[in-house]
């Protein structure tokens, strides 16, 4: 393009076979572009259109497909209304889907403000401090991340009930205030802060905790900001556990709460779809407004959240 | 550190200010916890503590529970009743749908690992480059491993439907008569992983990705030099480089993949005719809904056995490979 505005005849002095060539190349390279985009981005795109119709216009437009299928032809955010117990049929069947994501959030802002906290301290210690034995406490961190999660579920739920912890907002935030994958990749970034730093502070008469704050923490922030990424992520999309850790329907998690309104109410799919854009787009809108730091995060890590 | 500096004695007054050290018992253990040292590792103590702390309490002590409470008949409401040794283990030997469920997990894994692995390759091939039009489709790839698994798996379930599904819709218009896919026991868990396919496909991609960008250029600018194809750089250069960062998401989707639960919760409860009941489902419905923790503990021992087998052989393999 440059080059065409600065010489306007130069496009014409290329041999036509070249541009042919190169555009062709480039056009089944965008197709393909377009076919992943399609695939990736189609169940989602169907979710968040269709929470914007109003159920029967989702059922009337399927066969046959057309843009229809997906485009609402009267957008509405009546769906919503109803999850909130706004409108008259939200409040006939008692729903108030606020108080679930509520709920999400305030258990996933204290696993992550916990877990930073912890980890932090944590991290420090593996990275820098000098202890007795410290690789044998290595060893004992480095060994939980070989416990399958989901399978020793029904042992972690007898601990927890053992615990008193059942039932309440405790059991869904203690369990997870450490974990042995944000100590190690946050050991890796610290690692990286020049050691001078500290000495530099530890002459100036800083205690160790004042090293931490002033010198490891302001050095270490685009490694904390993904670990606290990718816990928001783990702990908003948390099911299993939620799933049997809680009876009391008012303090369930928003996963929990659309996957049973689902399965006892397979009809309404118009609140089904606006329930699940609940569930899913501040994690994905987090996602793409932080999206460079949250792959580097995956990347050196191997962690999925 | 300069507070613990020894007082100057050249200065007379220094002498008088500070006492003897007492012979009191107490402040002499007092005076030793207070070295320097002995104070340092004290407060460097602290700092793992609560790691400590939660990983002993929420992952070690459960494990030790569950190897108890599998040799006992066992339920949240009536505690331990009877020692019963090794008899729940003989009875999963016993156990045909033990046996089903592992089955079931085993296809599930092995569906899913290959083409995920193949499939996530090949994208991070193609989208590797560093244009504004891939890093787009590159987020677009990526977008399924933030949405949460029971979100994806409630619109996949809409999608599979058979009467309303978005799928059957679109395979219409090829003129495809309608197909059933989760209520068909030979399509369910094939359907299963497609979807978890789809989801975490990003997830590899940008792992095997990060190894791509770490392989020197070195060696490929050497092989082209050598006159090399592209096919040949891949076959030769690429992926013998790239064979440990496959290795580890082979080993970390086999684990993943092995504790497969929301999709069978939320989608097929484990039906049909316990066609997609994975193992870690299994495990739940003995331990939650009929109420017999002592067996589901010792199904949840054996599965972290064989998955603590697989993760020894990951091990190995990370310790025997050359580093480039």
């Amino acid at each position: 393009m440059q080059s065409a505005k600065t010489h306007p005849n130069a496009i014409y002095k290329r041999p036509a076979q070249l541009i042919l060539r190169k555009l062709g190349i480039s056009v089944s390279e965008y197709f393909i572009y377009g076919v992943l985009v399609l695939i990736f981005l189609t169940p989602l795109v169907w979710m968040v259109l269709g929470s914007l119709r109003e159920e029967k216009e989702i059922f009337a437009n399927l066969y046959p497909f057309s843009i229809h299928t997906f485009l609402p032809i009267k957008w509405t955010l009546k769906t919503y209304l109803d999850l909130f117990g706004i409108s008259e049929e939200g409040v006939k069947y008692g729903l108030h889907f606020q108080r679930f994501m509520a709920n999400s959030l305030l258990v996933s802002v204290a696993v992550v403000s916990s877990s930073l906290v912890f980890n932090t301290m944590g991290a420090y210690f593996f990275a820098r401090l000098d202890f007795p034995f410290k690789n044998v406490l290595l060893i004992f961190v480095v060994a939980t991340m070989l416990i399958p999660f989901q399978a020793t579920i029904v042992p972690l739920y007898i601990v927890v009930s053992k615990l008193g912890l059942r039932d309440s907002f405790w059991g869904l935030i203690i369990p997870w205030f450490a974990s042995p994958f944000v100590i190690f990749a946050l050991a890796q970034f610290i690692k990286e802060i020049p050691k001078e730093l500290d000495e530099a502070a530890t002459i100036d008469g800083a205690s160790l905790l004042g090293i931490l704050r002033h010198v490891i923490i302001p050095n270490a922030i685009p490694g904390i900001i993904t670990m606290a990424l990718l816990e928001f992520q783990f702990i908003w999309n948390l099911f299993y556990w939620p799933l049997i850790v809680i009876n009391d329907p008012d303090l369930q998690m928003i996963q929990v709460a659309i996957a049973n309104q689902t399965t006892q109410t397979q009809v309404y799919w118009g609140r089904t779809f606006a329930g699940s854009s609940l569930a899913s787009l501040p994690v994905i809108a987090l996602f793409l407004a932080l999206q460079k730091w949250y792959i580097q995060g995956v990347a050196t890590t191997g962690l999925k959240g | 550190m300069q507070r613990y500096r020894l007082p100057d004695y050249r200065n007379g007054q220094a002498m008088t200010t500070i006492p003897l050290p007492s012979t009191n018992k107490i402040t002499t253990i007092l005076t030793q916890l207070w070295r320097p040292k002995t104070r340092y590792y004290l407060i460097a103590s602290l700092f793992i503590l609560p790691a400590i702390i939660n990983f002993s309490v929420f992952r070690y002590l459960p494990i030790i529970a569950a190897a108890r409470s599998s040799l006992w008949q066992y339920s949240l409401l009536g505690g331990y009743r009877d020692f019963i040794g090794l008899q729940h283990y003989a009875n999963m030997m016993e156990d045909p749908y033990f046996w089903k469920s592992m089955n079931v997990t085993a296809m599930f894994v092995i569906m899913k690992v290959p083409l995920q692995v193949f499939l996530s390759l090949m994208l991070a091939i193609l989208l590797q480059k560093e244009t504004r039009s891939s890093a787009i489709v590159r987020s677009a790839v990526f977008t399924p491993v933030v949405t949460s698994v029971v979100v994806v798996s409630i619109i996949w379930a809409m999608m599979y439907h058979s009467q309303l599904g978005l799928i059957n819709s679109i395979l219409s218009m090829f003129g495809i008569p309608r197909q059933t896919f989760l209520t068909d026991p030979n399509r369910a868990l094939p359907a299963l992983t497609a979807m978890m396919v789809w989801k975490d496909l990003g997830f590899s991609m940008i792992i095997i990705m990060a190894g791509l960008k770490g392989i020197p250029t070195v060696y490929r600018e050497a092989a082209i030099v050598d006159g090399a194809g592209p096919w040949q750089i891949m076959l030769h250069i690429t992926l013998p480089l790239l064979k440990r960062v496959l290795m580890f998401v082979v080993v970390t989707q086999t684990i993943f993949s092995f504790q497969n639960f929301v999709p069978v919760y939320v989608m097929t409860k484990g039906g049909p005719i316990d066609s997609t009941k994975v193992i870690v489902y299994y495990i739940y419905q003995f331990g939650f809904l009929f109420q017999d923790m002592g067996y589901a503990s010792a199904m949840s021992i054996v599965t972290l056995m064989i998955l603590l087998v697989v993760s020894m052989i990951q091990m190995r393999i990370f310790r025997s490979d050359v580093e480039y």
